[in-house]
Order: structure tokens, then C-alpha cells, then sequence
């Protein structure tokens, strides 16, 4: 036991902080192996102006974004406080609030699950590219999310509406035309049993096995109560076709349309 | 003696001056790389050619959707400054909306699409993607109108959507510019290319068309789970 304290008494601070140094230089060199490993990096200089252009892109994106929700949010404003028959702006403006929020141009809030979807670092055949997430991935857990009973879904807060498309962009995805960079949070409000009801599924127990198991992609998830979906900040345009008259033009959003096949 | 011991001081202190430089360059690298997008540094520069592309479509489009909401709420103020009503607006607005989303139907030019052949669930999908991406304003299958959470499902043989099950061969309806859903569709190394090497015995005929029509939505579109955040 003394000999021991003395040979502990021996050891230098120099030692220590040396042995301290390398191993946190371990751990470094450790971590930007992984950071490198399922990803090329480009470092071409020519790459530069091409990154600065989409960031710059992306910043225009998000600005357009909110002046869109602003813009919706300042004309709903403006038709509730219509004059003329006070009754009959006011029975519109219902029917209006209730159709914008059928159409996915109002936020939700409400229970569901939130899964995550990451690269992995290698597929069991030791390929990288396997275990790179998407766009079918993506796409493939939002399609079993809707048959489970998900009534708003969105990935990186972009949500998905019946136009949207799922799009690979190099290692990369994009949705509404809108870059997302991975991990991908797919976000999904529901049923409170939407977790169970999705993961019962045929087609996610085979994403599960043919994508996360085999391909080694990282799936996980949490079931949360006030899950946020946003609305959707994009274009509500029909240029090539036109809407036809409803017989029940101004029935409430839930009801059956009057357009039914 | 002492300047042995001086020495080995030395080497003892550039030794761990040497390790905590290198420790200093990688901690430094570490944190860039976590700051640094992993997407865009993943990309080629063919990929970020094709990006900027969609972005700068897509910033157009929303650029057309900013003009068009001024000028509404621009008409909405002149109105009321008058004493107006906003009845009309509102209801283009409601027409408009509720057409968009699938609670109405939709006519207009676009494309009919038939498939017939052994397809599963998977199949139709790419094939709407594909008509999502090229800016379809509104989809059918077999009738039914594609709204958020419609999904076609199924093993070849019995693919459906909501609680009909597709015929062989079934028909697609998609609005929008007849030229460019032609082209998506139909180009080189597109989908129904693509279609022919994983399903070899399915066909896909498409015709662009005028008049065309696809119905409103059966689904009921209010949430009931959700809350409205305002």
C-alpha cells in the first residue's frame, strides 16, 4: 500500500497532463474519422461559389417562406373584419378557417410519435452509399405513417400535403423542393396509439429489416403529446386547372364534398 | 548532472507543447466540421448544379405565390377603405382553397395515364411522385382524388386506395401542364424507364388531354387528433 502511494507520488503533473492530452487526442482523431466516413467531402475550391449560391438560395427560401405566412395570416385578419352582412363574412370566414385547416395551411399541434432518421456507418455488405438515408426512406416512412392514421406530417418542418415530392439530391433529400439535410425528423401527429399502429405495419417492419437492420441506417423514435406541425408555406396555385362548382359551395371542410367519385 | 536534467526538462515540455498544438488543429477541424452543413459538404458540385436549379424554381414559385397574396390583401384594404364588402374575395378565396386541397373538384388540362400489368403499391407511388415533382395540381387513381394521407397500397395483384381496389388496367388523372407531366414522365432515365426494369411486364400509356376532371376527396380532411395553432 505505501509503495504504492509512492510510486503514485512519483508520477509527474507533466505525465498526467500528457496522458490526459493524448488520450482526448485519441477521442478527436476517433470522431472526425467517423464525422468523415459515410459522406465524401468534396474540397474541390470550385465547390465554393456553388455552396454560397445555394445557402444564399436557402436563406431567400426562408425569408419568402414566412412573408408567405405572414401575407395569409394578415388577409385572414383583414376578411374577419369585413363589412357588409356581418353574418354572412362571418359564416365564410368559418368555412374559409375550416378549409385552410383541411388544406394543411394551418399549424397543428397534437399527440403522435417523431422519428428520426440518421446515416448509419456501413450496410452488412460493408458498403457506405447503403447506409445513407433516402429519399424512398423518407418517403416510405411517411406513406406507413398516413396508412397508420397520421393526419399531419412533416419532415425538418416542412410539411406534407398531397403535392409533395420526395427527391434525392446527391447524399441528400428534398421535399417540396426544399433541401433538407439529414438527419431527417419526420414529425407525426395522430391517433395516440400511432406508434403501435405504425409499427405493426408490413411495410415498416420491412423498412425496419431491409433499411436499418441490413442497410444501417439509424431509425429511432419518441411518442410525444404536443407534437408541433407547421403549416405549409408554399404555393396554393391551380394555373392548369380550375375549381369546379361544389354543390354545397359552402359546406363546412368535414363534410363528405359534393364532388365525391 | 544539472544539464541532463535541464534536457530531459525540455524534451518533457516540447513533447507535450507538440501534442497539445496537435490537439489544438483538431479540436479546431472538430468543431468546423460540426458547424459545417454535412449535406452540402456531401455534394458534388453536379448536385449542387441540380440544386440550385430546384431552388431557384422553387424561390420563383413562392416569389408568384408573394405577388399574388400582396395584391389580395391589397384589393382586401382598397375594398374595405370603401366600405366595401369582402364577401367576393373571400369566396374566391374558399373556391380556391377548397379546390386546391381536395375538398372540391379540380377540371383542366393534364394528362391521362394507363397502366396496366402486375404493379404493387410501390410501383404507382414512384409514378405520382414523379407527377408530384413535375407539378401535378391535382391527382386521381381509379377515381379517387390524392390527398395528404392517401396512399397506394397493396402486393402486385391487389393494389387500392382508400377502400377501392384497382382494376387492371386503371387510370391516372393528373392536372397540369400537359408538356412538362409528358416530358417528366416520359424522358430518358424517368420513371416509366425506370418502371420497365423493375416491373418489365407493366405498360404505362400516357395522353396528354384537355377537359379532364378529378373528382373531390371521400376522406374527411378535419383533424381530429390536432389542434389548429394560431
Amino acid at each position: 500500500m505505501t509503495g504504492l502511494r509512492a510510486r503514485l507520488r512519483a508520477v509527474q503533473t507533466w505525465q498526467i497532463t500528457l496522458g490526459l492530452a493524448l488520450l482526448v487526442l485519441g477521442f478527436l482523431i476517433a470522431a472526425q474519422l467517423a464525422s468523415e466516413r459515410p459522406r465524401v467531402r468534396y474540397t474541390t475550391q470550385e465547390r465554393s461559389p456553388l455552396v454560397d449560391a445555394v445557402r444564399e438560395l436557402q436563406a431567400q427560401q426562408e425569408d419568402l417562406k414566412s412573408a408567405i405566412l405572414g401575407l395569409r395570416q394578415e388577409i385572414q385578419d383583414g376578411e374577419g373584419q369585413g363589412e357588409g352582412s356581418a353574418l354572412l363574412v362571418r359564416q365564410l370566414n368559418d368555412q374559409l378557417q375550416q378549409a385552410r385547416l383541411a388544406a394543411g395551411l394551418v399549424a397543428l399541434t397534437g399527440p403522435g410519435v417523431v422519428f428520426r432518421l440518421e446515416d448509419g456507418t456501413s450496410g452488412s455488405s460493408g458498403s457506405r452509399g447503403e447506409s445513407i438515408v433516402t429519399a424512398k426512406d423518407v418517403r416510405t416512412l411517411v406513406e406507413e405513417l398516413w396508412l397508420a392514421g397520421a393526419e399531419a406530417v412533416a419532415v425538418n418542418n416542412e410539411r406534407v400535403l398531397a403535392g409533395t415530392a420526395f427527391l434525392d439530391i446527391g447524399g441528400s433529400v428534398l421535399v417540396n423542393s426544399a433541401y433538407l439535410a439529414p438527419p431527417y425528423t419526420v414529425t407525426a401527429i395522430g391517433p395516440a396509439n400511432l406508434y403501435a399502429r405504425v409499427s405493426a405495419s408490413r411495410g415498416f417492419v420491412e423498412l425496419y429489416r431491409v433499411r436499418t437492420q441490413k442497410g444501417g441506417i439509424v431509425l429511432t423514435y419518441a411518442e410525444r403529446d404536443g407534437l408541433r406541425v407547421p403549416a405549409f408555406a408554399g404555393t396554393v396555385n391551380l394555373s392548369a386547372g380550375h375549381p369546379v362548382p361544389s354543390a354545397t359551395p359552402s359546406g363546412p371542410a368535414s363534410d363528405a364534398p359534393a364532388g365525391t367519385p | 548532472m544539472t544539464a541532463r536534467v535541464t534536457g530531459k526538462r525540455w524534451r518533457d515540455q516540447a513533447a507535450v507543447a507538440v501534442v497539445a498544438a496537435v490537439l489544438g488543429v483538431l479540436v479546431v477541424i472538430q468543431l468546423r466540421t460540426q458547424q459545417a452543413d454535412p449535406g452540402l459538404s456531401a455534394l458534388s458540385a453536379q448536385d449542387l448544379t441540380v440544386l440550385i436549379a430546384n431552388l431557384n424554381t422553387r424561390n420563383g414559385q413562392l416569389r408568384e405565390e408573394v405577388a399574388t397574396l400582396s395584391r389580395e390583401l391589397s384589393t382586401l384594404s382598397a375594398s374595405q377603405a370603401r366600405g366595401q364588402s369582402s364577401v367576393d374575395q373571400i369566396r374566391r378565396d374558399l373556391a380556391k382553397v377548397r379546390a386546391w386541397s381536395g375538398l372540391d373538384p379540380v377540371a383542366g388540362r393534364g394528362v391521362r395515364i394507363l397502366v396496366s400489368g402486375p404493379i404493387d403499391g410501390p410501383g404507382v407511388e414512384e409514378l405520382l411522385n414523379e407527377l408530384r415533382n413535375a407539378g401535378a395540381e391535382a391527382i386521381s387513381v381509379g377515381g379517387v382524388r390524392l390527398v395528404a394521407g392517401t396512399v397506394v397500397a397493396g402486393s402486385t395483384g391487389s393494389i387500392g386506395v382508400e377502400t377501392t381496389l384497382l382494376a387492371d388496367p386503371f387510370e391516372v388523372v393528373a392536372i397540369g401542364s400537359p408538356e412538362v407531366l409528358t416530358g417528366s414522365l416520359t424522358r430518358a432515365g424517368g420513371v416509366i424507364s425506370l418502371l420497365a426494369a423493375t416491373h418489365p411486364q407493366v405498360h404505362v400509356v400516357v395522353t396528354p388531354a384537355d377537359g379532364l376532371q378529378v373528382p373531390a376527396t371521400i376522406r374527411s380532411l378535419a383533424p381530429s387528433h390536432g389542434a389548429p395553432r394560431l
